[in-house]
């Protein structure tokens, strides 16, 4: 049986390589080519390819995107110029890395641990907290992108009102809609801006820009009120933190 | 803030120096007015102080005014009206310290009278001098800060030579053609050898003709053509006028990496890198202007190369140059307009 394979990279160069030297492998076969995010997610979607050649950096999503968002398992090998913050989230989410340009001895020693890791049983990697694992520090996510069936949404996170914890999931609350999106709130609070988004409560972290008023609820507990109107509760904890962070500022 | 209130020590060197130009104006005034020395000195001492804190006043007036790119009219009349407001300012003080006086030298305020003209045309020279000798700080801190930001250009200028995506994915295009295209290959080699060496040079000089700072965005361009193939597209738009223009160096590269990085990158199907230059009423206007994906995260995060270009602009050019971004409809255009200073002869 073959190994079905898909590349994404944008530039036609650098897939042009990755042709070549699969050329030689009677047992990989090329499924399909993408130049874009988006293009990768829908063919690893309708493929659902077992290797993947991923560039980091691409339009629509970057490579990382494209891993949170195909949630097929698939083994992934990062190609990519130069990351000198990302090579430690390669080695954890990928099978290997090749860093360009890559001569046919390093991209043959990758496709033995490809044939290695497809032998073996699969093991799943939480996408999720290798994103930020791959930030530069002092650096936070700019915007979260989340599937919903077929459709891709990027939500810039200073459009985010506020997100709260539904069981497995986490709700996005943005100008009055919510998307639901399969992820820990504390990973998510931690890729987030803590000078701009603030865990209020254990199920809630909000946008500090939409808080309009904090009011008394109880003697432990308050209720922010959200310029649109939107009620969430804050905890004892949630509130000393919201002071900091407001002192600060 | 004015720099002499920055340091105490220059601070008090400056009001030193007021107390020789204090004794000239008391010898003047005394000569002319038949005053005692006692009578002067009262006279005097508070004039001068008057004349110290009045005559830092220029330093705002220079900065508004630099002298290359405002036109000499502009300068002269509005520092001729400052000094005349200046002296205006000290006899309007003079006679309530006349009058505060007379109780211990009646009759000062006759005899200082005819002082009074020498008073007020003593005032509007100093003010004057005071207005030269901040034109001089002035350019001498320019020359200062110029050598460092040029400095400051020229370790990125090596940094942006070595800048690992550019590099990395430029030898990994020449990878890809050594079997695909050899003679390709060895195009973008040459092409990649002439990006490195010219911006190397380009970078130990202080200014040079805008022509090759065009040519060498150019080189720039023609390597990236290779690695994006028909995603990039260039449409330029000069003036021949233009190459002649006196700039810093390595201006333009930054702004024309910039569109690609942010711009022809982020899309699938690349577009259209539009460059202009022209000249119009003794000024080069240049311009930039690039298609980019509204939805790309940290469009202009890495501004630092923007920042770095204008911040030189104002070394050199002072206000008279600008710098103006803008982005709408998913088009970036970043626009530089500087004074035509021609080539000088070299020697």
């Amino acid at each position: 049986m073959s190994i079905r394979a898909i590349i994404a990279d944008d530039e036609e160069l650098a897939r042009h390589i990755l042709r070549e030297y699969l050329d030689r492998e009677p047992d990989i076969e090329i499924v399909c080519e993408c130049d874009n995010g988006f293009a990768t997610v829908k063919a690893i979607a309708e493929l659902k390819p077992d290797l993947l050649f991923l560039d980091v950096q691409m339009p629509k999503l970057d490579g990382f995107e494209v891993l949170e968002l195909a949630d097929v398992n698939v083994a992934v090998v990062f190609v990519t110029a130069y990351d000198q913050y990302a090579t430690k989230a390669f080695d954890a989410a990928a099978v290997d890395y090749l860093l360009k340009p890559f001569d046919l001895g390093r991209f043959q020693t990758a496709l033995e641990r490809v044939r290695r890791r497809l032998a073996a049983p699969p093991v799943s990697v939480p996408v999720a907290e290798l994103r930020n694992a791959a930030l530069p520090p002092g650096r936070h996510a700019e915007r979260i992108v989340i599937r919903d069936g077929a459709r891709v949404h990027i939500l810039p996170v200073g459009q985010i009102d506020y997100v709260e914890a539904q069981g497995d999931y986490l709700a996005f609350h943005s100008a009055g809609k919510a998307v639901l999106k399969q992820q820990t709130i504390s990973s998510l609070e931690e890729s987030l801006d803590p000078k701009q988004f603030v865990r209020v409560h254990r199920s809630f972290v909000v946008n500090l820009e939409r808080i309009g008023k904090i009011e008394a609820y109880t003697k432990d507990a308050r209720i922010a009120i959200l310029s649109d109107g939107a009620k969430i509760p804050v905890s004892r904890a949630g509130y000393l933190r919201l002071k900091d962070v407001m002192a600060e500022s | 803030m004015h720099p002499l209130f920055q340091n105490r020590n220059t601070l008090l060197a400056y009001l030193f120096a007021w107390v020789p130009l204090g004794a000239m104006l008391g010898l003047v005034i005394s000569g002319a007015g038949h005053l005692d020395w006692r009578a002067t000195l009262a006279i005097i001492a508070p004039v001068t102080m008057l004349l110290a804190v009045v005559c830092l006043s220029p330093w705002y007036l220079c900065r508004a005014l630099p002298l290359k790119g405002t036109p000499r009219w502009k300068i002269l009349v509005i520092h001729w009206i400052a000094a005349q407001l200046a002296s205006a300012l000290v006899l309007f003080m003079v006679p309530f310290l006349l009058k505060l006086l007379a109780r211990f030298y009646p009759g000062i305020e006759k005899q200082f009278e005819p002082s009074m003209r020498v008073l007020a045309g003593m005032c509007f020279l100093f003010y004057l001098l005071s207005v030269a000798l901040h034109y001089v700080l002035q350019a001498l801190e320019t020359s200062r800060q110029a050598e460092v930001l040029s400095r400051e250009a020229e370790l990125r200028a090596l940094k942006a030579q070595v800048n690992p995506h550019f590099l990395f994915n430029s030898l990994n295009s020449i990878s890809a053609l050594t079997t695909l295209d050899p003679a390709k290959a060895r195009e973008m080699c040459i092409r990649l050898s002439d990006f490195l060496r010219n911006s190397l040079r380009m970078g130990e000089r202080t200014s040079i003709p805008f022509g090759e700072e065009l040519a060498l965005a150019r080189t720039y361009l023609d390597v990236e053509q290779v690695r994006f193939g028909k995603r990039l597209r260039v449409v330029q738009d000069f003036d021949t006028a233009c190459n002649e223009c006196e700039v810093p160096p390595l201006l333009v590269q930054p702004l024309v990496e910039n569109a690609i990085k942010h711009g022809v990158a982020s899309l699938t199907d690349g577009g259209e890198i539009s460059l202009s230059a022209h000249v119009s009423d003794s000024r080069l206007s240049f311009s930039v202007e690039n298609p980019f994906d509204p939805d790309a995260p940290s469009q202009r995060k890495s501004g630092f190369g923007l920042v770095n270009v204008r911040n030189r602009l104002r070394a050199r050019y002072g206000n008279s140059a600008r710098l103006d971004i803008d982005a709408n409809a998913g088009r970036y255009r970043v626009s530089l307009t500087v004074p035509f200073i021609k080539e000088a002869v070299k020697e």
